[in-house]
Order: C-alpha cells, then sequence, then structure tokens
C-alpha cells in the first residue's frame, strides 16, 4: 500500500504555506507530524484527502501504491480520517453509523460484520443506542472502527486523542495504533502533543514552514 | 414595552382564531356544504393541485440547494432568491398567466416555427386540471423552499458541521449524491417540517393565484369557499365559513397522513440509506439548468408585463408590439388611490411591526417568545381564506369593518406574523459580551441601544422591515374583505383587472404590484450593506 508524498507542499493565495517535503510512510507505519496550531498541519491531511478548501492549494503529488491520487475524488482515494471530534452521524444509530460504511453486499452478512466490529472495540449489543447516548470515548472508539470498516488505504489521524481526558487518551492510543497495526495500513497522525505518538516511531516538525526531521 | 406587541398582535391573532370558526357552530351552514354540488371534486381538485405543487417544490428546491452547495454557487443562488421572494404571488400569477396563454409571449416565440398566424387552440391558463397553476405554484414555492433551506445552511455552525461530516462520508467512499441522501437530508427534513407545511396549506387554498390561474369547472375548493364569501347571501357566507374550515381540516388531515407515512417509512429509508458505500455523484448541471429555468420564468414573467404595459394593440404573432403607448400607465397616474393606500398602509405595517418587535424583545426574556412564535406559525400556516374570515368577523365585532385602521390591522397580522419569524433567531443571537463591554464604559442603556445593538442588527433589522412591507403590500384575501368595498388596494385592482379584458392596465397594475417591494429589498440590502469590504 504505502503513501508517498514527492515534492509536497502547500500554498496560501500562491505563497508557500509548507515548503515542499518528500516523504514515505510504509505499510504498519505510523508517523507522528506536529507543529502549532494555524501551520497548516491539517491542512496538509485535507490535501492528500483531496478536501482542500480554496485559497489554500497544494503543489507536488501523493501517491497511493505509486499511483498518484491528484486530480481523484475525495471519494474514490480510499482515505481514512478521524478528527478532534468523532463527527458520527447524530440521526444514525451506532449500528448504522457503522453500516454506512461497510461494503455493499448481503444484508446479513453486513450486520454480522457490524456486531462483529462491535464486540472489538467492546460494545458489544451498543448497534440500536444514540450517539449522544454514549461516552466521549466510546463514540470515538466506534468514529475509528467506522473508518477502518471502509477498509482505507492510508488513514489520517487530525489529532483524534485531544478531546479525551488523561486517563482514557492512553489507553485510547494504544487501541487505535494496535488496530492499525494489525491492518498494516500507513498512517499519518498530526498532533501537538509529542506523547500522543507512538513509541519509537517517526516523527517529523513543521517549524516556519518548513518539515524537519526530529 | 412588551404591549403594543401582545395589543396589535398576539391578543387579535387569538380573537381571530377563535372568530374564524365562528360558522363551525352553525349546522345549517354545514349541511348546506354537504350537499354543495361541487364539494367533492372540488376539494378532490384542492388537495391534488396542492400537493403536487408542493412535491415538485420539494424536490426542486432540493436539486437546486444541494447542486449549488457542492458546486460553491450558494452565494450566487441566495442573492438571487431575495428578488424572486419580494415579487408578490399575484403579479407572479399574472405575468406568468401572459407567459403561457394561447396569444402569450411563449405562444409568439414558437409560431415562426410552426407557422402560426392565429393563437393555439392551447388551453393553458384556467385550463381544467389546474396545471398551470400547480406550474405557478410550484416555481414560486420553489423559491420559498430554497430560501428557507439556505437558512438552514447559512449559519455558520451548521455549515461547518455539513462541511466536516461530508469530508468524513467522502473518507468512507460517498460520494455527493449519497451524502445528501443518507446524511443531509435526513437531518434537513425536520427543520423544512414548518417551511414545508405552509407551502402545503397556501397551496391548497390559495385564492389570488387561482383567480387568475386555476381551472374553472369545477373550481378549486378555495374558490369555492371564496365565492360563497363574497356572496350577498347570509347563508352563503356561512356555508363558506364551514367550507373554509372544512378546507383546512381536510389539508390539515392530509398533511397528518402524509408525514405518519413518512414517520413509519423512516426504518425503511434508513436502512437503505446505510446499505454501503457509492460512488454517484449529483447531477450539478441539472441543478443548475433548474435555477436557470427559474430564472427564467421571472425574467420572461416581467418582461412580458413590461411590453403589455405599453402596447395598447400587440397584435398574434408579433413578437414585439407595433408600437408604444404611454396609455395604461396615464390610467394608472389617473387613479391613485389603490397605490397610495398600499404604500401607506404596508410602510405603516413594517413600521408599527418594527417598534412592536423591538420593544417586545427588548422587555422580554427569550423563552416567552415560544407562544408568539407558535401563533405566528399558526397564523402563517392557516388558509388566508379561514384566517381573512376570523379577521373579518373579528373586526365586525369591532365594528372596525370598512374602516382605515379595520384595513391596516388586517395588514399588520401577518408582517408583525412573518417579521417575527425572520427577526427572533437573530436578534436573540446577539452576543451578551456586548453589553457587558459597553456598561464597563459607563455607556447608558438608550446609547447602547442605539449606537451598538441595532447597527450591529442592521442587516436582520432591515429584511424583517423589508419582508413585513412585501407581505403587507401582497395581501389580497384579508383585504378584499374588511375593506369591504370601501378601499381599494393594489391587489384588488389587480384581481378585478386580471378578470377584464385591458391587458395592458393589468399588465402596469402587476407591475405596480411588483416594483416597490423590490425596491425595498434593494434598499434594505443597501443600508445593510458591510460598511467595509471583507478580506
Amino acid at each position: 500500500m504505502s503513501l508517498g508524498l514527492t515534492d509536497f507542499g502547500l500554498t496560501l493565495r500562491g505563497r508557500s504555506l509548507v515548503a515542499a517535503f518528500n516523504l514515505r510512510v510504509a505499510n504498519g507505519e505510523i508517523v507522528t507530524l506536529m507543529g502549532p496550531s494555524g501551520c497548516g498541519k491539517s491542512s496538509l491531511l485535507s490535501a492528500i484527502a483531496g478536501t482542500l478548501q480554496a485559497p489554500l492549494a497544494m503543489v507536488g503529488d501523493v501517491q497511493l501504491k505509486s499511483a498518484s491520487l491528484v486530480g481523484v475524488a475525495p471519494e474514490r482515494r480510499r482515505v481514512g480520517r478521524l478528527f478532534q471530534d468523532d463527527f458520527l452521524f447524530p440521526h444514525m444509530s451506532v449500528g448504522e453509523n457503522l453500516l454506512f460504511a461497510i461494503a455493499r453486499g448481503e444484508h446479513h452478512a453486513r450486520v454480522a460484520k457490524m456486531k462483529a466490529a462491535l464486540r472489538d472495540i467492546g460494545l458489544e449489543g451498543f448497534e440500536g443506542r444514540g450517539p449522544h447516548t454514549l461516552s466521549g470515548g466510546q463514540r470515538q472508539r466506534v468514529s475509528l472502527m467506522r473508518s477502518l470498516l471502509a477498509e482505507p488505504q492510508v488513514m489520517l489521524l487530525d489529532e483524534p486523542f485531544n478531546k479525551l481526558d488523561n486517563a482514557l487518551r492512553g489507553t485510547m492510543r494504544s487501541s487505535t495504533f494496535d488496530l492499525l497495526n494489525q491492518r498494516g495500513t500507513p498512517t499519518l497522525l498530526v498532533t501537538h502533543d509529542v506523547t500522543d505518538s507512538p513509541r519509537g516511531g517517526r516523527v517529523l516538525k513543521i517549524e516556519n514552514g518548513e518539515v524537519k526531521d526530529v | 414595552m412588551a404591549l403594543p406587541l401582545f395589543l396589535i398582535f398576539v391578543l387579535p391573532v387569538l380573537a381571530v382564531l377563535l372568530f374564524m370558526l365562528q360558522d363551525t357552530t352553525s349546522l345549517a351552514a354545514w349541511a348546506a356544504l354537504v350537499v354543495h354540488t361541487q364539494l367533492v371534486k372540488s376539494l378532490g381538485l384542492s388537495l391534488a393541485t396542492g400537493g403536487a405543487a408542493t412535491i415538485i417544490a420539494i424536490f426542486i428546491s432540493i436539486l437546486i440547494v444541494s447542486t449549488a452547495f457542492e458546486g460553491g454557487r450558494l452565494p450566487g443562488v441566495s442573492r438571487g432568491v431575495g428578488p424572486m421572494l419580494a415579487v408578490p404571488h399575484l403579479a407572479f400569477a399574472i405575468g406568468f398567466s401572459f407567459v403561457i396563454m394561447p396569444s402569450g409571449l411563449l405562444a409568439r416565440m414558437v409560431a415562426p416555427l410552426f407557422g402560426w398566424v392565429v393563437p393555439p387552440a392551447w388551453v393553458t391558463s384556467h385550463d381544467p386540471y389546474g396545471v398551470a397553476l400547480v406550474v405557478a405554484l410550484a416555481v414560486k414555492e420553489s423559491g420559498f423552499l430554497v430560501f428557507a433551506l439556505l437558512g438552514l445552511l447559512a449559519r455558520e455552525d451548521a455549515r461547518q458541521s455539513f462541511m466536516s461530516q461530508r469530508a468524513v462520508a467522502q473518507s468512507l467512499g460517498h460520494g455527493s449524491f449519497s451524502i445528501w441522501l443518507s446524511v443531509f437530508l435526513p437531518q434537513l427534513a425536520d427543520l423544512m417540517l414548518w417551511p414545508v407545511v405552509i407551502v402545503f396549506f397556501y397551496a391548497t387554498s390559495v385564492v389570488d393565484m387561482a383567480l387568475v390561474l386555476g381551472p374553472t369547472e369545477p373550481p378549486t375548493f378555495a374558490m369555492v369557499v371564496w365565492s360563497d364569501l363574497g356572496s350577498s347571501n347570509l347563508d352563503h357566507n356561512a356555508r363558506g365559513g364551514a367550507g373554509a374550515v372544512l378546507l383546512t381540516l381536510v389539508s390539515g388531515a392530509f398533511l397528518f397522513a402524509a408525514f405518519t407515512l413518512l414517520y413509519f417509512a423512516k426504518a425503511a429509508f434508513m436502512r437503505f440509506a446505510t446499505r454501503g458505500p457509492a460512488l454517484g455523484t449529483l447531477p450539478l448541471w441539472l441543478g443548475l439548468a433548474k435555477w436557470r429555468g427559474l430564472e427564467m420564468v421571472y425574467v420572461a414573467g416581467v418582461g412580458v408585463l413590461m411590453l403589455l404595459s405599453f402596447a395598447p394593440l400587440w397584435p398574434f404573432p408579433e413578437l414585439l408590439p407595433p408600437r408604444v403607448s404611454a396609455a395604461a400607465w396615464s390610467q394608472v397616474m389617473a387613479r391613485p388611490e389603490a397605490s397610495v393606500a398600499s404604500l401607506v398602509v404596508a410602510g405603516l405595517s413594517s413600521l408599527i411591526g418594527i417598534v412592536a418587535l423591538i420593544g417586545w424583545f427588548e422587555t422580554r426574556r427569550e423563552r416567552d417568545d415560544r407562544l408568539v412564535v407558535l401563533v405566528s406559525l399558526v397564523f402563517l400556516a392557516l388558509p388566508s381564506v379561514l384566517t381573512g374570515l376570523g379577521q373579518y368577523r373579528l373586526l365586525l365585532h369591532l365594528d372596525l369593518v370598512a374602516t382605515a385602521p379595520g384595513l391596516l390591522l388586517a395588514h399588520v397580522l401577518p408582517s408583525i406574523a412573518y417579521m417575527m419569524i425572520l427577526l427572533r433567531a437573530p436578534y436573540r443571537a446577539f452576543g451578551e459580551h456586548w453589553r457587558v463591554a459597553t456598561q464597563g464604559l459607563g455607556t447608558s442603556r438608550a446609547a447602547f441601544l442605539w449606537r451598538v445593538k441595532w447597527p450591529l442588527l442592521k442587516g436582520p433589522i432591515a429584511s424583517a422591515m423589508a419582508v413585513g412591507f412585501a407581505v403587507s403590500f401582497a395581501q389580497y384575501v384579508p383585504a378584499q374583505l374588511v375593506s369591504a368595498g370601501r378601499f381599494t388596494t393594489l391587489p384588488i385592482e389587480a384581481v378585478t383587472l386580471a378578470s377584464g379584458g385591458n391587458r395592458s392596465l393589468t399588465a402596469a397594475f402587476a407591475l405596480l404590484l411588483m416594483v416597490p417591494p423590490l425596491l425595498v429589498f434593494g434598499a434594505a440590502a443597501w443600508w445593510a450593506r458591510p460598511r467595509w469590504r471583507q478580506a
């Protein structure tokens, strides 16, 4: 699978916001991108996902399995995303939120897959509940599982642990990284908190509009 | 300062709601209604035309707004929809009828293709199935629903939430079609309940548009009621009163059945909506085409009215009138009573409304709004034949029929109802921190209101006043009933003329009905323009 960024950077109204850099994220690897707020790290993820909004623009190339993603519609990129907020759809039950992401097919097989996924994240029997009845940590787990069920080829994490309290943060972090490792999904994690990054993983820093190795 | 709104709006509307039911106590009226020969056919026609127009308008508005959202054209649509709303239904219907009638603009445009020298044998306006009425209603109400949808999407928090949900759904492999169908529409549906209720009741009970375009043999049921209410026979009046109640009950029951059906269909729909990712995208071109089509109808309608108002003679199949004459306009100038009455009443409605509403907002807490909002929505949603009758009976009771205060009250009520709905949210959303910050500077309450709060709320106040003006300016049913022939306003004049033969004069009056609201909306937009350019 592996994600490749080649001469990849961001511009704001034509002026450089993040200078061009190169990066390759191998299968199962989790690379952390750090930087202060407003430095453009979330926008880098939007550029990879294809949802960058003007006046921001990207330069360079994004490849997945060495095929370029430039110009490909966001919904065809198979790039999974997780945000600070869980963005579970409020009008769908927990189960429906998961079914929304599971590929089309025979209904009972899809429901079985949804139930198994809930079991994996310790929420067995929660399928009929409304998202608002869950705790913040439970919602974020459902949100993560929802992205994984769509079988993404790359995962982009945008400070997904930010809103969780400290006790929950640690367990949520390790279970997220475990699930991603199992699947071998190349992952880019954006955060301003260095403790969020997986132990021994590569860490990059955005400083004054330039990406540097730490 | 909460008292004015209570005295000139809440109390009268509650009284109207009571008085409009007066005829339901008369058994004779119901007996006469039941044996009315046109009852079943007319009621069926009302439900069919109103229902069809509502469904078409819902589809068109969703298509326009969703494709505009996806295509980044929301600002353009939102600029265009204001003037569309400002055009009164009656003026729109008159312009539309001059476009589609056998000797109308449409026939003249295709005449060279078919070699027509006499108008084709079309039965376009007043067609027996009400097709012309359905199309005109669908086009006009699409604008209203587009406006309502834009209002939901324009709020910054809602827009942000939709953009994020869209990014999430895209990352799960859903194209724009699936996102709108499964994610956005179900969430918008609940919020669109009142606008749809208002459109449906309006469409099943419309009087002025039906007089211009609607079927006649049999007519829609609102027409049956209307001719009963206008009759000099008191028994017929009572039958009309019972008919207005029946029309409301039947429309309400129909709507209730539709919503019940939707409620039970929801589970099946959600199963469909969560059947998995789909890449299909919205047909952006189709939405754009629909929007351009809507604009074209308005442009053609206004264009034909302008040509006709300067053309005493316009033989078929000429595309342009052979000579220009200001004859119709000099006739308009010679009888200014209706124009003056309409302008004065609409101006006063808008002023009285804004003073009463701001007085209310400044002295009552937000939770007290609930009753007033409910009263406003109910008053707006109910058929105008019913509320108009209620107003008439109330004024009769107060001995104010055919008086200037009575006429004014009949126009003030619907104006305030609309202004309340539009102004409440932005006025109440005004941040408390501004007051706290200003108090710290030792500013008086009056200075705070005049120099901080109201300037900051200039936009919502200006558009509420424009809407109040336009709503008052377009009233036909209550005006006709409570003026009892003593006063004439522009809508009354225009309806009378539309049924006569003087097309040039009719067109001039239809334009007269259209121009002041447009000017007022334009003035409001200009007055509320941002003082500094946005970065």
